[in-house]
């Protein structure tokens, strides 16, 4: 009788066991902004995600076992990212993704290094998150130099065709958080290298909107170059108020973040004709899939979507091909695996993480620049070659 | 470009903001003055007037500027209801009573404005935002010089209230000698309330001139009421023109040490000035120094 009980329970616990198995899936953490400031960008990374989770459960998940992403808001703050990346940690989830910005992400890549846990970064660009890095962060997205680079290549290009000199004197304004900071550094490291003269560099408090004191600082410098690093509320505000103070530049670049949202466009109307922006990818980029993918995302969000959405797709699939190829949920193997991914053909263009240039664990990915022509973003140089026509910068008073 | 036009530029638009400071920082003065009552949910109610604005642009298509003939009436309302409801119980308590409830409604309003509209900036783009009038080379925004026409015509209708009116006399009354005025008839209880409104409005009405200019965020208020202090202090506290003086001061302070020095530091001008005349005149600007026995 006692073997009959026995073997009754070793079946039934077999049995509930290969039921909980069926019914179980691979979880992959995200921490983005779904509340706060930074919201807009949360709902990008909400749209990729989205696309991406329907193509790689189509395609079987992770060896056959369906993908879920748990989601976590850090509400546009630091210490509400930190406590999401602990309970990310304490659930066991094997691998975590995130977060929008990069004064978030730099605490919680901290976390994850001290907890010796594996990390992957997509949207977040501050140098310092790979620069120097660890050995538990990687990153697949841009770093924040290679957003004032292609604005650079921009403006070698303009000297290339209008001649020499034609742009040679820069004037910065930038948010006071990590990433502006950062885009910053890099606009004047490149100027000093390539040539240009920074003739002023001013920042300012993000919860600051009334920038026309600065802009009249600028005015009477008169500089060739304005360059502007700012998230969504600030970038709309910029482009306002200098039509407003009537500041003249040859050209006005925004170092990505709000300048590359569909709602620039929108807040501030005519007043963003002819600015440039950097860009991390746009459906123009020559990777298979790009305009397939716009073209889901657009129809996701009811609206264009920026490169976050594609940072965000590019995440999971990343997270996914790392899980297939880990040895087990450890994070050694977890971390083993990150080191040895080697996707040549993404949406978002060849993924390998490398050491360069300082950087360490960093996907080395070109940016793209785009300008905006008759209230449209127009891609016009992508991967060091010029793809539409730029379109010189009238005047206020010409236009 | 010559070094003038971007000082003048810069001149006009201190002026310009600091008007805006001024209207904030009168309707502090006069709560204070009348109620001596230190408000700290002051800078709270520029930011119901931002939202305000937004809400009555975003539903219902008014503009910023016309939604003041609704905001007004509706703020010295709600201002009036505000004191009967919670400083009115408070009247001849020790000071620190009230002060705690002003910080209490702040919290109550900051965090309101949260649950309704979420912590993203939210701002208005009216078709006429980027719209400039050039007056001797100086770029003047319409937005600007609508809030600054706005602002002096609320400040000349309040004084007129004041000075030429009975109620501004009974308000004038109770600010003088509450007890006094209540010996002569003057329903003193009725006059706190409408001055709590009619300082709630003014600074709605700043808020709603803001709102084309600035972005909304529910925590604005609390820059707000560090600024209406800055104003009323420099000016003198209780002063009705200590505070346009101070006002126009901070504007043109903030406005120039950002645009020559630094922007980062652009409040800490301002609080710079503040620290600097309190050292000097600690009556402030416009207000009455005490004799010293």
């Amino acid at each position: 009788m006692k073997r009959v009980i026995a073997v009754i329970s070793v079946l039934v616990s077999a049995l509930s066991a290969s039921v909980a198995l069926a019914q179980d899936t691979v979880k992959i953490g995200v921490i983005t902004s779904i509340t706060g400031r930074f919201a807009e960008f949360g709902e990008m990374h909400q749209a990729g995600i989205q696309a991406a989770l329907e193509d790689v459960n189509a395609a079987g998940g992770v060896n056959g076992v369906p993908v879920e992403v748990v989601m976590e808001d850090d509400t546009s703050e630091g210490n509400a990212a930190l406590a999401a990346a602990e309970r990310l940690v304490n659930q066991g989830i094997p691998l975590v993704l995130g977060a929008y910005s990069s004064s978030i992400t730099n605490p919680i890549a901290q976390y994850f290094t001290r907890q010796e846990r594996p990390f992957l970064v997509f949207t977040s660009s501050d140098d310092a998150i790979t620069r120097p890095g660890s050995a538990w962060i990687y990153r697949i997205n841009q770093p924040s130099y290679a957003y004032a680079e292609v604005l650079f290549n921009v403006f070698d290009e303009i000297n290339a065709q209008k001649g020499a000199g034609t742009l040679s004197t820069i004037v910065t304004i930038h948010g006071n958080g990590a990433f502006e900071s950062a885009v910053a550094d890099a606009v004047d490291l490149l100027a000093s290298e390539r040539g240009y003269v920074v003739l002023d560099r001013q920042d300012y408090d993000q919860s600051g909107a009334d920038f026309r004191p600065i802009l009249n600082r600028f005015s009477g410098l008169d500089p060739d170059v304005v360059f502007m690093v700012s998230y969504a509320a600030d970038s709309v505000a910029l482009a306002r108020q200098i039509q407003e103070v009537g500041l003249d530049a040859k050209v006005f670049a925004g170092g990505a973040a709000g300048f590359a949202l569909p709602g620039f466009i929108e807040g501030a109307g005519p007043a963003t004709e002819y600015v440039y922006t950097a860009t991390m990818w746009t459906a123009d980029v020559p990777y298979p899939g790009a305009v397939e993918l716009n073209d889901r995302l657009t129809a996701i969000l009811g609206r264009t979507p920026s490169y976050h959405a594609a940072q965000a797709y590019a995440g999971i699939i990343t997270a996914v091909d790392v899980l297939e190829r880990a040895a087990s949920d450890s994070p050694a193997d977890i971390q083993a695996a990150l080191a040895a991914t080697d996707m040549p053909d993404t949406v978002y263009g060849p993924i390998a993480f490398a050491d360069y240039q300082g950087y360490q664990n960093q996907a080395p990915l070109p940016a793209v620049a785009q300008q905006v022509q008759n209230g449209e973003f127009v891609t016009v140089y992508v991967n060091g070659q010029t793809l539409n026509s730029m379109l010189d910068t009238p005047s206020w008073d010409d236009r | 470009m010559d070094g003038l036009t971007p000082f003048l530029q810069n001149l006009s638009g201190g002026l310009l903001i600091g008007g805006i400071y001024a209207l904030i920082g009168v309707g502090l003065s006069l709560i204070f003055g009348v109620m001596r009552v230190i408000n700290f949910a002051h800078g709270d109610f520029v930011a119901i007037g931002m939202y305000t604005a937004m809400v009555l642009f975003r539903q219902l298509g008014v503009d910023p500027y016309l939604a003041l003939v609704i905001a007004l009436p509706a703020g010295v309302i709600v201002g009036a209801l505000v004191q009967r409801v919670v400083l009115a119980r408070l009247v001849d308590s020790p000071g620190d009573s009230t002060l705690l409830a002003t910080l209490g409604l702040s919290l109550v309003i900051a965090n309101t404005l949260f649950l309704l509209f979420g912590a993203e900036p939210q701002s208005i783009f009216l078709p006429y935002a980027t719209t400039t009038v050039t007056l001797a080379g100086i770029r003047l925004p319409v937005t600007q010089l609508i809030a600054g026409g706005l602002t002096l015509a609320i400040i000349v209708g309040l004084w007129f209230l004041l000075n030429r009116t009975e109620m501004g006399r009974a308000v004038r009354a109770t600010a003088q000698n509450r007890l006094g005025a209540e010996l002569v008839g003057v329903n003193t209880r009725s006059v706190h309330a409408l001055v709590f409104g009619v300082g709630m409005a003014l600074a709605m009405a700043a808020g709603i001139v803001l709102a084309p200019l600035l972005f909304a965020i529910p925590t604005v208020g609390s820059s707000y009421t560090l600024k209406a202090f800055v104003v009323t202090v420099l000016g003198g506290l209780g002063s009705i023109p200590g505070a346009i003086g101070g006002g126009l001061l901070l504007g043109v302070v903030e406005f120039m040490g950002a645009s020559y020095l630094s922007s980062g530091y652009r409040d800490a001008y301002g609080l710079f000035a503040f620290v600097i005349i309190l050292l000097l005149r600690p009556e402030g600007l416009f207000g009455r120094s005490a004799k010293r026995v």
